[in-house]
C-alpha cells in the first residue's frame, strides 16, 4: 500500500487549538492510518509548542529520536521540530510552530493539506495542485474565511468543514472517494493586456 | 472694473481646475478602454520591445495577508513587471519587507529601493496621539511620493496598489499632484482587491473606486453588485 502524508496548517499568528486536537483524535487518526497515512504533518502556529507537546502525549505519542526519514530542517522552522510516534509506531507525528518552507512541504512531501481558511494558505496548496481541505475557524470574528471557504466549495475547489472530529473525518472519507475540480491558473492574458495599457499609455 | 478682471480671472482659473480634476479622475475614462482592448492585444509584444526604458513600479505592501497577495500577483504578471525594472517597494512592517527581499531575490536583474511608511493608524492610541501620528503620515508619504513620482518622469511606469489605508493617502498625493502638475501627465494607478472580498468591498477599496485609474475585482459578484465600473478577470494571485 501506498505510505502517504497528509499536512495540516494553521497559520502562523492565530492558534487554532480545536484543529489541532481534531486531528490528534483517536477516531480520526485511526481512519488516516485506514487510507493508507503514514506520516501527519502539523504546523500549529506561534505559542502552542508546549500545548502540543501535551496534546500529542495526552493521545500516548511516544517521543520519536531514532527512526527520521525527513530531516529537520527541511521543514525550514529553525530545527524546532517536535516528533512523536502514535498508535503504536504506524502513524509518525511531526509538529514545529512555523516553516518558511510552507509551500516545499507541500510539493514534495504531501497528499493531502487540511488548511485554515487563510486565503494565503489556500493559494498555497491549490496553486501546487494538492486536494485540500479547508477548516473554519468558527471561534474567529472574521466572516470573511466562512464565505471564501463556502465560495471555493461552491466551485469545487475544494472540501470544507468545522473543527469537529465528526465533520474533519467526512471531509477525509470524502477526500479519498471524490475528485475535485481543477483550480483555474492564475495568469490571465486580459489583465496583462490592462496593466500593458496602462503602463505604455 | 478690477474687480471684474479678477473675478474673471478667478473663474477661470477655477474652472480649468475643475475640468483638469473630471479629467484625472476615473468617472468618465474607464469605459472607453474595454473596446480597444483586443486590438492593444495584437500589438503587446511590439509595444513591449519598442519601449527601451525600464519600466518604474512603485508596490506598496500591506501586511500578512495583502502582502502575500501581492507577491503573488508580481510573480504571476513577472514578465510584464519584473523585467529589468525599477522597483519603488513601500512597506510598513518589518516582516514585508523580509517577505519581498527573499522573493526579489530570485529577479537580480530588478533594482529595489525600499520606502518606509508609518502606519497611520495604532491600536489603542487616544486622540491627540492618532491625530499626531496621523500628520506624520501624510507629511511623510507626501515626501516618499514626490520622491517616487518625479524619478518615474519619462518613463513608463505604473503604482499597484491592493490595500490597506496607507494606499489612500498614497493615491490622494498622486491625484493632487496630476491636479497640480498637468504636465506630469497621469500616474497609472492599478488597485486590485483582495481576493478575500466577495460579497462587499474593503474600505479602502470603496474610497479608492472614486480615486485610481483602474479598479480590479476578483469575483464577478462584487463588480455586478457593488462597483459597476471594475473590471473583473476572475481570480489573478
Amino acid at each position: 500500500m501506498e505510505k502517504k502524508t497528509i499536512f495540516v496548517t494553521c497559520g502562523a499568528t492565530i492558534p487554532f487549538s480545536k484543529l489541532v486536537s481534531c486531528v490528534l483524535s483517536d477516531g480520526f487518526t485511526r481512519e488516516l492510518v485506514e487510507y493508507g497515512f503514514v506520516r501527519l504533518i502539523i504546523q500549529f502556529g506561534r505559542n502552542f509548542a508546549t500545548r502540543f507537546d501535551q496534546l500529542v502525549q495526552e493521545r500516548g505519542g511516544k517521543v520519536e529520536r531514532t527512526d527520521i526519514r525527513i530531516p529537520d530542517d527541511e521543514f525550514g522552522c529553525d530545527g524546532n521540530v517536535s516528533r512523536y510516534s502514535l498508535m503504536d509506531g504506524t502513524l509518525e507525528v511531526i509538529g514545529f510552530d512555523f516553516s518558511a518552507k510552507v509551500q516545499k512541504i507541500i510539493s514534495d512531501f504531501s497528499d493531502l493539506v487540511i488548511s485554515h481558511a487563510g486565503t494565503g494558505s489556500i493559494l498555497d496548496s491549490l496553486r501546487l495542485n494538492k486536494p485540500l481541505i479547508i477548516c473554519v475557524n468558527d471561534s474567529l470574528m472574521d466572516n470573511h474565511q466562512q464565505q471564501i471557504a463556502d465560495k471555493f466549495v461552491a466551485l469545487g475547489y475544494v472540501w470544507s468543514c468545522v473543527p469537529t472530529e465528526i465533520s474533519l473525518t467526512a471531509s477525509l472519507r470524502a477526500s479519498q472517494t471524490e475528485k475535485l475540480k481543477p483550480f483555474p491558473v492564475s495568469h490571465n492574458s486580459g489583465f496583462e493586456r490592462l496593466l500593458n495599457d496602462v503602463v505604455y499609455s | 472694473m478690477k474687480t471684474a478682471y479678477l473675478v474673471s480671472l478667478v473663474l477661470i482659473v477655477s474652472t480649468a481646475y475643475v475640468i483638469r480634476l473630471i479629467a484625472i479622475l476615473p468617472f468618465f475614462h474607464t469605459q472607453a478602454g474595454t473596446e480597444k482592448d483586443t486590438k492593444n492585444g495584437v500589438n503587446l509584444l511590439k509595444i513591449r520591445k519598442s519601449s527601451k526604458k525600464p519600466l518604474k513600479i512603485f508596490v506598496f505592501l500591506g501586511s500578512g495577508g495583502h502582502t502575500g497577495e501581492m507577491i503573488r500577483l508580481l510573480e504571476n504578471y513577472q514578465d510584464l513587471l519584473l523585467g529589468k525594472s525599477i522597483v519603488y517597494l513601500g512597506y510598513s512592517d518589518e516582516a514585508s519587507r523580509q517577505r519581498f527581499a527573499h522573493f526579489i531575490k530570485k529577479f537580480g536583474h530588478c533594482k529595489v529601493e525600499y520606502y518606509e511608511f508609518m502606519k497611520a493608524r495604532e491600536v489603542k492610541a487616544t486622540l491627540l496621539q492618532s491625530v499626531k501620528t496621523i500628520i506624520g503620515t501624510l507629511v511623510q508619504s507626501f515626501v516618499h511620493v514626490v520622491r517616487i513620482r518625479f524619478a518615474m518622469c519619462g518613463s513608463p511606469h505604473l503604482f499597484l496598489l491592493n490595500g490597506p489605508g496607507t494606499c489612500c493617502i498614497i493615491s490622494l498625493w498622486l491625484k493632487i499632484m496630476e491636479l497640480l502638475l498637468p504636465l506630469l501627465g497621469s500616474s497609472h494607478i492599478v488597485y486590485v482587491e483582495s481576493l478575500a472580498r466577495i460579497n462587499t468591498p474593503s474600505l479602502t477599496g470603496k474610497i479608492l473606486y472614486w480615486v485610481v485609474d483602474e479598479f480590479i475585482v476578483q469575483w464577478q459578484e462584487l463588480r455586478d453588485n457593488y462597483l459597476p465600473r471594475s473590471k473583473w478577470f476572475g481570480i489573478l494571485v
